[in-house]
């Protein structure tokens, strides 16, 4: 199995993020194989949470759909295991704090680690709150990974110095969803951030084309797509291996 | 932590400082203080004094008889000796004062200098030492020196609403005594000034009720919130502790509360049901007569006023019945602000006045259709949109709830509810109340009701929950019957959810307690067991709203009428003696349509 830090050794990594259970977990399983067959770095397993406050529509969906199709924490747990055994590619999950929370933290990182996730990715946990679950997730060897927006200004040293796994950059204003154009300047802000830490710093939130990866490539060490993935996978019923397959390649290609 | 406002002279500062959950007042018997009362005016003094409050008489090189003979007449309570007297003349005045009255309690002040006043202080026979910086100067005692006393001691000398927050998180003293940190330059010299006196008491009584944690309320509150928005919650932090500290601010809030929204709200005492159901007296705090119909105006207009103080031009909101959503948008149009409200699909249906009140105010109403399309889902969205456009936009939240520092900030605003229903209840009954109740969605009335009445422990504090169709059926919004703990909407709190941490739908005829969660200080106040909490049915609210039409003439809001028939049940078991307060949170007009209905009656308009 691959480190985190293993994903960004060669060259930039291509991370991309799906809800898992959406629409069953048996779909979720072979839709990572391809992706990973198709260059994907990282992997980033959304639990999915029944409000989840940082997502845009097309990801609250997806987590809505999975939740009415059953899935449960504890069959992603199970899902990851199998998952585990035939891809050596980083995992991450990425939920909220009430799902890791009303589990039992501890209990969380344990079953994790089991699983084979290296890394644990809570939108609605700041700087100031990771106390919560940081001695956990140092216990089972889980990074805790940290968030910077564009409205980090002056928290960035702090949060960079401490950061675990990778940072995750959000690109821009607002909750995940595809946007036209992401106007923050990028460079700045990944300069800023890499003045305080060495951890490899990965751009997410609104990017789904080639063209926008590549330009956020040149200043990250990494591109988040989640938005863009859950879409397509939804709009391909019986082809979305295909799509997304061809997806991935096409988005990797510019990195 | 108790409070001693010290050098009291006038019958006015009595009058005020009462009102106040103040613990000591001291009568300086001390010739050469500007502050000194002869033995006459003390009696007079003691006589205006509510008897639940002991005074504490200030004596320099006094005789032992002249002390005992005023312990004796029961113009003071305790006495407060200045430091410097010798071991035989404290001993020898302990031991009479105990024989005389054996509740009498004896304090010595010392002024920490050096070393050796450490060592005095910290053998000092008494009940309870002070330490003070010079003698009744105003003067700080030094912070090293302080650190080295081993026993609970009373902070005195140079506190004042400016500083008293930083001196207890610097030193956490037994108690605090202060005098010329509350006082005002007056025509006839210096006096107490009543803005002060109150100001002084909220921040230590505030300051005591917080955790260690800023924000935390025993285990339960926080900031769990997307990065994105942490700068803007700091940035509101920030210039909300700024802004509750100015005197400026307050004045003009208070002039908008009062001439805008029509406060003080009335306490009314409900005769006629009082006397059929044979209890308790039934007083009923008036939040209904507000401007917009509701409490929710008294937490806009702070909100509003310190939006425009840092700058934004646009306000959202969520709400539930629509009551938040009216306020806001009223106070955008006064302010002449930008206005967007968030609105469950389910809520726009049951609430189709509110509705097209917000839109006539000239806000936008925003259907959320996500979820349950109701409270909680409106509660996401307007984050989500917050975390879209920060730079001129402020969230009015609109409950105790959601990331620090909004649950301590809507109750701030909201705590003029129970600082006017404790004036008014004394002024009435000359006593406290048994209990006071409010109905608990989010739980922003009911803190106000009970704010200012924590630290007074006979007052029983009831907060009334939605239980829908029951707390053994899935359709309840009971969130600290059928919650467990959980992290949600920027707070740990209690939360209706299942195993996994799903938050759960809920469930309630009323729109405004239809939330899956509590305010962090309620689930602390829960924990402690200093409130509680009861489920009430829609079945009982309704019966509750038709008896108080018919009863006093007053339709409450379907919301408010979940507290009013706990009420019914607490007012039966209590004594003709005892009075209770229930909050009439707001005015029912907007809920005849949905009663009707759960009656199996269309209303057409």
């Amino acid at each position: 199995m691959r480190s985190i830090k293993d994903a960004f050794a060669k060259g930039k990594a291509f991370i991309p993020f799906i809800t898992c259970g959406d629409p069953d977990l048996e779909s979720t399983k072979k839709l990572v194989k391809s992706m990973v067959e198709n260059g994907a770095d990282l992997i980033e397993l959304g639990i999915p949470f029944s409000d989840p406050t940082a997502e845009g529509p097309v990801i609250m969906e997806a987590d809505l759909r999975a939740l009415q199709g059953g899935c449960t924490t504890e069959q992603v747990f199970q899902m990851t295991k199998e998952l585990r055994q035939e891809v050596d590619v980083p995992f991450v999950y990425m939920t909220y704090a009430n799902v890791v929370f009303s589990y039992g933290s501890r209990k969380f990182m344990e079953k994790a680690k089991e699983a084979g996730v290296s890394g644990l990715i809570l939108p609605d946990v700041p700087y100031e709150e990771r106390e919560e679950f940081l001695q956990d997730c140092r216990d089972f060897g889980i990074a805790l990974i940290s968030m910077v927006a564009p409205t980090s200004e002056d928290r960035i040293a702090k949060i960079a110095k401490d950061a675990e796994g990778f940072l995750y950059i959000v690109s821009s204003l607002g909750v995940t969803g595809e946007r036209k154009e992401i106007t923050t300047d990028l460079s700045s802000l990944l300069k800023m951030v890499k003045s305080h830490t060495d951890i490899p710093c990965a751009v997410g939130f609104g990017i789904s084309t080639k063209e926008q990866a590549k330009e956020v490539a040149q200043y990250a060490d990494g591109v988040i797509v989640g938005s863009a993935i859950m879409k397509k996978i939804h709009e391909n019923p019986g082809k979305e291996e295909a799509v997304l397959g061809e997806y991935v390649a096409s988005m990797k290609s510019v990195l | 932590m108790v409070v001693k406002y010290c050098g009291i002279t006038k019958e006015e500062e009595i009058q005020y400082l009462q009102k106040l959950p103040i613990d000591y007042v001291g009568f300086v018997f001390y010739k050469k203080s500007k502050r000194f009362v002869d033995k006459e005016q003390a009696r007079r003094l003691r006589e205006k004094l509510n008897p639940s409050i002991p005074a504490v008489g200030v004596f320099v090189e006094e005789e032992i008889p002249k002390i005992l003979e005023l312990l004796q007449e029961g113009i003071i309570q305790g006495v407060q000796l200045h430091g410097e007297e010798e071991e035989s003349y404290v001993l020898t005045l302990k031991e009479k004062m105990k024989q005389l009255r054996g509740d009498s309690f004896l304090w010595q002040a010392f002024i920490l200098k050096e070393e050796k006043d450490i060592e005095r202080a910290n053998a000092s026979p008494v009940d309870l030492i002070l330490l003070d910086g010079g003698k009744g100067e105003g003067k700080e005692a030094e912070a090293g020196l302080l650190q080295k006393i081993h026993r609970p001691y009373i902070l005195a000398g140079g506190l004042s609403p400016e500083n008293v927050v930083e001196k207890i998180k610097a030193f956490s003293p037994y108690g605090l005594d202060v005098s010329s940190g509350i006082e005002e330059q007056g025509e006839d010299g210096v006096r107490k000034s009543p803005e002060k006196m109150e100001s002084f008491i909220r921040l230590v009584k505030e300051r005591s009720s917080m955790a260690e944690n800023i924000g935390r309320f025993g285990i339960h509150g926080g900031q769990y919130i997307p990065e994105t928005l942490m700068q803007a919650i700091e940035e509101l932090d920030k210039a909300y502790t700024e802004a509750k500290a100015d005197p400026a601010f307050q004045k003009e809030l208070s002039r908008y509360l009062n001439d805008y929204a029509g406060r003080p709200s009335r306490l009314y005492y409900a005769e006629k049901m009082t006397k059929d159901l044979g209890g308790a007296k039934i007083y009923l705090k008036r939040e209904d007569l507000n401007h917009t119909g509701a409490h929710k105006i008294n937490n806009v207009l702070g909100q509003a006023l310190l939006a425009k103080r840092m700058g934004k031009t646009r306000l959202i909101a969520e709400t539930g019945a629509g009551q938040h959503g009216v306020a806001t948008a009223t106070a955008a149009a006064l302010f002449g602000m930008e206005c967007v409200v968030f609105m469950g699909q389910e809520d726009i249906e049951r609430q189709a006045l509110n509705v097209y009140k917000m839109r006539l105010l000239g806000a936008e109403v925003v259907s959320v259709k996500t979820g349950t399309a109701t409270l909680k889902d409106a509660v996401s969205e307007a984050m989500r949109e917050w975390t879209k456009r920060i730079s001129d936009t402020h969230y009015c939240l609109g409950s105790v709830m959601g990331p620090h520092p909004f649950p301590t900030m809507v109750r701030d605003f909201q705590a003029v509810i129970s600082k006017e229903i404790r004036e008014e209840i004394l002024e009435k009954e000359g006593k406290l109340p048994a209990a006071v109740l409010a109905c608990v969605g989010g739980g922003s009335n009911a803190i106000g009701t009970f704010y200012h009445f924590i630290p007074d422990e006979g007052v029983e504090l009831i907060g009334c929950e939605a239980a829908g169709r029951g707390v053994d059926t899935e359709e309840t919004a009971a969130t600290i019957a059928v919650g467990k703990l959980g992290i949600f909407h920027g707070m740990k709190s209690y939360f209706c959810q299942d195993e996994f941490g799903q938050i759960a739908p809920v469930y309630s005829i009323s729109a405004g307690l239809d939330y899956p969660g509590i305010g962090p200080e309620h689930a602390a106040l829960h924990d402690s067991g200093r409130a509680k909490y009861v489920p009430v049915t829609d079945l009982e609210a309704v019966e509750a709203f038709e008896y108080l039409s018919k009863m006093e003439g007053i339709i409450p809001a379907i919301e408010s009428a979940h507290a009013i028939s706990y009420g019914m049940k607490v007012a039966k078991e209590k004594s003709k003696e005892e009075s209770i307060v229930i909050c009439i949170s707001g005015r029912g007009d907007k809920d005849c349509v949905s009663v009707a209905r759960f009656r199996g009656e269309d209303l057409v308009e």
